[in-house]
């Protein structure tokens, strides 16, 4: 370790004003409403403090950090620290609508996540759900191994292993095409073809992870549910409709607003990797992730890189905020917060 | 003594100089008073607290040193450091830390190594790793008046031109590297097949072309050249730099600027140069060149020769074409590769710049002074430089007959030759070479013979006022040019007048009228002609 | 008693089999190109790709990898004790905070649920982040770098609070508090016995997250000797894929040539590996799933 002798006492700029959280128990009581916070912890103190740790945790990795969102507005300097440097208002934005391409990219992150959300976990439950069902018990513990393999593939290898199947001259595709007599397709000059290829590979991939989740909760269902079931004379579809599924709804809806939450947020590996450099393709396939991060790969712009930053954090949090609300009306157990 | 004195003083009397021409010239230097002259008064007067080695280097408080370098460090870095360690506590009462960003997302890392303000005395520097942009910055510190002060050898030691070359806004940040190479590309192609087909021997597009033509014929099976996804560095730029006499490069935002006529900065995409060019690749490209997904091809360009997938590389330096020629020599003795290099026949061959290899001090160091003595020890000492370059004699290396010679393999070897990727701490006197390298050496004494400095690194551009516009550039450039650089436009004509509208929507005129002017400017002080 | 399985059941069981059976092989096919590719000559693969079995067999790609055994089996050493430590603390954490957060009587539930969801949406990017790691809680080199940041997500946190809602019963808090029993013994003697099938499941990818993670060591570490096993896997191969990507005008060359593509190939197999053995260890706490084949016979 580097002994840093006068940098260890003095904090920075950014850590005097981080947000204060909420209910220490400070002994300053002037609303009612304080004294209400003050008498809650008093009478959960236990719960409060198996909480504590986690709060404290967000508090230093995610709170302390978030005071950089100001290098949005603001040129980077070396000379000076964060909040001495120049103030330049929303100038770090504006490389997003200079190439006229911002809306597009939104469409394209949008679109893609809502195709990810809704069939990964359609996909997920159905798989989850057929398993279950499934009677051998080695058959279920090897496919369950087996779907989880695919998490483990880097972007990186599969992005190669895709070239190999479906590149021009001598991929996988068009030799068993010309095998047939057909003419070869030439996959990575057609933009249209990557939608519905990049949402396979994102299904192939994730689909084991999310499988387990629902299976968890599937096993965590009691057993008499179905038997009753079975005894009033309800047949497998019956059962899976009305017991099953109903009781993934919590689930499904807690993956839901976590999804929603980060909806601006690319799976940037995935797009990069397969796409790369051919931009034959960014029209169907370029989302903000891969936008920000060549544009900025040349300046390596701080502020420019929180910019877009931002801008997808808004997104996500005025959407979360609407969603929640509307379920929180329905029914109060299924909201996030 | 007195001499050092004298040393300091003509470094910063030229520094003077400099900073007074930019100045009358109306140069970058606003704050009204020219740079340089607030140091002139501490480096005369007598240093304070000199405490031993008499050149004004305080020595008294133990420090140890954070030394910062690019990629992956060897297997037994700790044993060569722990020697290090105690030379250098015993000579300048320092330790030091030789730490390594490994090669995964370097560049991410060197820009948080410098923002983040966390102790580093000592930062690998290159063109490549945008020393005039972070120098520009603010990110070193200004070496002019501690170099007579902390390390007088080392700046005795390398030449006067070269800290001249070096120096961003008139002072100096970095100290460059004295070792002179090229790394100028060449064709490099088989030349057994040349032989076995009778083809031309490859020295200029056309020749080039009737060698490819003959692969494609000949061995259908086979690419005729090497291609990677990224068709800049893989086509254009070689094209570029042996047809279009380019000042040095690879130059951004498709400016151009002549070699011959440095003065005068055109715009090269769009011109009837570069629409010829994207012709050529879409010839290539109907010929059946390189394959069809080019782009998406993540295969390295000497992988695919080595393997024998392709039958030749447009572009490659030679240190790397010999590397291939070891390489073959192993696997396939019966290939034969042969190098030409763009430079014999445009006439000129220019060395690498200063800017290419050096090490800076970063603004947040504490300890620069030592630091730079440290550095100093590391180039000009034998010890020191000996063990940091190759080892440990009779452990990792032995010398025979003047050659380098590797004590067994790389896999039982921790410690190989420049594993510490000393590039910018190579001292020339003290180098060792291994027998293939002869190879090099005789191809470098050619181009020797031709050699014109580099007038173009020595350039600092500064982005600030056209940020947004250089970004959404990039973007354009990869969607709408990429394309038509590896030929996959049926109609070039179209693609570029797609491409050249989008990048005009994205700000190129701003970019490129912005770039001119700065040239100009540079062009003017360096008194280039 | 048995109650007889109706028609449907055995057409449903057939067309489960058949389902499950395809995603399985499209999801085997791609790895057993990459197990094939990981024993292929590196030359054969660029000349003429992958098959699924190796057309030159040659164990180059795992003696990349394996040049320096020591080095490869302390990064071995060092992911598996992030992995167990991380996994353990983060699963006591987690589970603690899920159940306070879905106790019905915690008043301020939403607004600590909030406080916790809240970081998923605005982060002040990596500089700031690095800054305050490596100068003010000096971080720099050591493992808690490497455990500390991924301890908790908001999301397992949440998956947490759900799985326990739903396989705990209302009903049980009340008859335990009317029984005297505390709010931490009410968690650890009903809590965490009720809720494996989740707990595990949040250990699992809790697990899977430290075992996959390089760019704690990429950001934090210098010391080889403490890099996890995934970084110094990554790295052999990134060291490559910057050569290639650095044009000829760099001059960088590091005068060892590695075998590219099956040592990407072979790393991929030694990370995942291991992984797979865990896997079915954890799915014993699936048990009560898997009663119901039993019951069934």
């Amino acid at each position: 370790m580097d002994s840093h002798t006068n940098a260890a006492g003095s904090m920075g700029p950014g850590l005097r004003t981080g947000p204060q959280p909420r209910g220490r128990g400070e002994a300053v009581s002037r609303t009612r409403k304080k004294r209400g916070i003050v008498h809650e912890l008093v009478t959960n103190r236990i719960l409060f403090l198996m909480l504590l740790p986690t709060l404290i945790f967000f508090f230093i990795n995610s709170y302390i950090p978030m005071v950089g969102v100001y290098y949005a507005f603001t040129r980077f300097d070396f000379g000076t620290g964060l909040f001495d440097a120049p103030f330049v208002g929303l100038e770090n934005f504006k490389f997003l609508w200079t190439s006229g391409v911002l809306a597009k990219l939104t469409l394209n992150t949008l679109g893609y996540n809502l195709a990810f959300i809704v069939l990964g976990n359609g996909l997920a439950i159905l798989s989850a759900v057929l398993l279950s069902e499934v009677k051998g018990r080695w058959f279920k513990k090897a496919a369950q191994s087996i779907l989880f393999l695919p998490y483990f593939i880097s972007f990186v290898i599969l992005s190669v292993i895709v070239y190999n199947v479906f590149n021009y001259e001598s991929g996988f595709l068009n030799t068993m095409l010309k095998g047939f007599g057909l003419d070869p397709v030439d996959v990575y000059n057609t933009p249209w073809m990557w939608v519905p290829l990049i949402i396979l590979f994102y299904l192939w991939k994730n689909l084991g992870y999310s499988m387990v989740i629902y299976l968890a909760a599937i096993t965590g269902i009691p057993e008499d549910y179905y038997e009753a079931a079975k005894i009033d004379g309800a047949n497998i579809f019956q059962r899976i409709w009305h017991i099953t599924i109903p009781m993934l709804k919590t689930t499904f809806i807690v993956l839901l607003l976590f999804s929603i939450g980060s909806i601006m947020k690319g799976q940037f590996d995935l797009f990069y990797q397969l796409v790369g450099n051919n931009g034959v393709l960014y029209n169907a396939t370029d989302i903000l992730d891969t936008y920000v991060y060549r544009s900025l790969k040349v300046t390596f712009d701080v502020g420019m890189a929180t910019a877009a930053g931002l801008y997808q954090s808004l997104f996500g949090f005025i959407l979360i905020l609407s969603v929640n609300a509307v379920i929180r009306r329905i029914n109060d157990e299924y909201a996030l917060f | 003594m007195a001499q050092k004195k004298k040393l300091g003083f003509t470094v910063l009397s030229a520094a003077l100089a400099v900073s007074a021409l930019a100045g009358c010239s109306g140069g970058t230097d606003n704050a009204g008073k020219p740079a340089g002259t607030g140091g002139a008064k501490e480096a005369s007067a007598p240093a304070s607290g000199s405490g031993g080695t008499g050149s004004g280097l305080d020595t008294s408080k133990k420090v140890e040193l954070q030394f910062y370098m690019l990629g992956d460090a060897p297997k037994d870095l700790p044993v060569i450091q722990a020697e290090i360690n105690k030379l250098a506590e015993k000579d300048l009462n320092a330790t030091v830390k030789f730490n390594y960003t490994s090669w995964t997302d370097w560049d991410q890392k060197y820009k948080l190594l410098l923002s983040s303000g966390q102790q580093v005395d000592l930062i690998f520097t290159a063109d490549w790793t945008q020393y005039q942009s972070y120098a520009k910055k603010g990110a070193f510190q200004p070496l002019d008046e501690l170099l007579p002060k902390a390390a007088p050898k080392l700046n005795g030691f390398v030449p006067k031109d070269m800290w001249e070359a070096v120096k961003i806004d008139g002072k100096i940040y970095t100290v460059p590297a004295t070792y002179k190479e090229y790394v100028t590309n060449g064709f490099v192609y088989r030349e057994d097949l040349r032989a076995k087909y009778n083809l031309p021997k490859p020295t200029s597009i056309e020749t080039y072309e009737a060698y490819l033509d003959g692969i494609k014929k000949n061995e259908p099976d086979m690419l005729p050249l090497a291609s990677t996804s990224n068709p800049v560095s893989s086509l254009s730029d070689p094209f570029r730099e042996l047809t279009r006499d380019p000042v040095g490069g690879p130059l951004p935002y498709g400016i151009g600027i002549k070699y011959s006529q440095p003065g005068e900065a055109y715009s090269y995409w769009g011109s009837p140069e570069h629409l010829e060019e994207l012709q050529t690749m879409k010839r290539w490209m109907d010929k059946g060149f390189f394959p069809k997904n080019v782009l998406n091809n993540k295969d390295t360009l000497t992988d695919q020769l080595t393997s024998g997938k392709a039958a030749s590389i447009f572009g490659d330096n030679p240190t790397r074409f010999n590397d291939s020629v070891i390489k073959i020599a192993s696997t396939h003795p019966d290939w034969k590769l042969e190098y030409y290099p763009f430079p014999l026949s445009r006439g000129f061959a220019t060395p690498v710049h200063p800017i290419h290899n050096g090490f800076a001090i970063p603004k947040s160091s504490k300890n620069a002074e030592r630091a730079l003595a440290f550095y100093e020890k590391l180039v000009t000492d034998k010890q020191y430089n000996l063990l940091t370059q190759y080892g440990i004699e009779g452990k990792n290396y032995t010398v025979e007959n003047g050659y380098y010679k590797m004590v067994g393999d790389k896999n039982s070897n921790g410690f190989g030759r420049e594993a510490m990727n000393g590039w910018a701490w190579r001292n020339p006197e003290y180098m060792l070479f291994d027998k293939g390298y002869d190879n090099v050496k005789k191809i470098f004494s050619e181009l020797d013979k031709i050699q014109k400095p580099d007038i173009f690194t020595g350039f600092a551009e500064d982005y600030t006022s056209y940020q947004a516009e250089k970004a959404a550039l990039e973007q354009v450039t990869k969607q709408y040019l990429y394309p038509l650089q590896a030929g996959l436009l049926p109609d070039v004509e179209t693609g570029l007048k797609t491409f050249l509208e989008k990048a005009k929507q994205a700000g190129l005129d701003k970019v490129q009228g912005e770039y001119k002017k700065q040239w100009a400017q540079y062009v003017k002080d360096k008194g280039i002609k | 008693m048995r109650i007889r399985d109706d028609k449907y059941t055995p057409l449903f069981q057939a067309a489960a089999y058949l389902f499950i059976t395809a995603a399985a092989l499209a999801c085997l096919f791609p790895f057993l190109l990459i197990l094939s590719a990981s024993f292929t000559q590196n030359e054969s693969i660029i000349r003429s790709g992958y098959h699924l079995l190796p057309l030159d067999f040659s164990l180059e790609g795992y003696k990349t990898v394996f040049r320096f055994p020591e080095q490869v089996l302390k990064a071995y050493g060092v992911t598996i004790f992030t992995t167990v430590t991380g996994t353990a603390l983060g699963l006591f954490l987690m589970t603690m905070a899920g159940y306070v957060l879905q106790r019905k009587d915690f008043k301020y539930r939403n607004v600590f649920s909030f406080y916790i969801y809240f970081t998923t949406l605005f982060g002040g990017g990596l500089v700031p982040w690095y800054i305050m790691m490596t100068k003010y809680l000096q971080l720099t080199d050591t493992y808690t770098a490497l455990i500390f940041p991924g301890l908790m997500t908001p999301f397992l946190i949440i998956l947490m609070k759900t799985f326990i809602r739903s396989a705990v019963p209302e009903e049980l808090f009340e008859s335990a508090k009317i029984d005297g029993a505390g709010d931490f013994t009410i968690y650890s003697r009903i809590v965490l016995q009720l809720s494996m099938p989740g707990i595990a499941t949040v250990g699992l990818f809790l697990a899977l997250h430290y075992w996959n993670d390089w760019f704690g060591s990429s950001l934090f570490i210098n010391d080889q000797s403490k890099y996890q096993l995934q970084f110094y896997l990554y790295n052999i191969v990134n060291a490559m894929q910057f050569i290639a990507q650095m044009g000829a005008g760099t001059g960088v060359s590091l005068g060892q040539d590695m075998p590219t593509e099956s040592t990407k190939m072979a790393m991929a197999i030694i990370v995942t590996g291991p992984i797979l053995f865990l896997y079915p260890f954890v799915q014993r706490y699936f048990v009560k799933g898997l009663t119901v084949g039993a019951v069934k016979g």
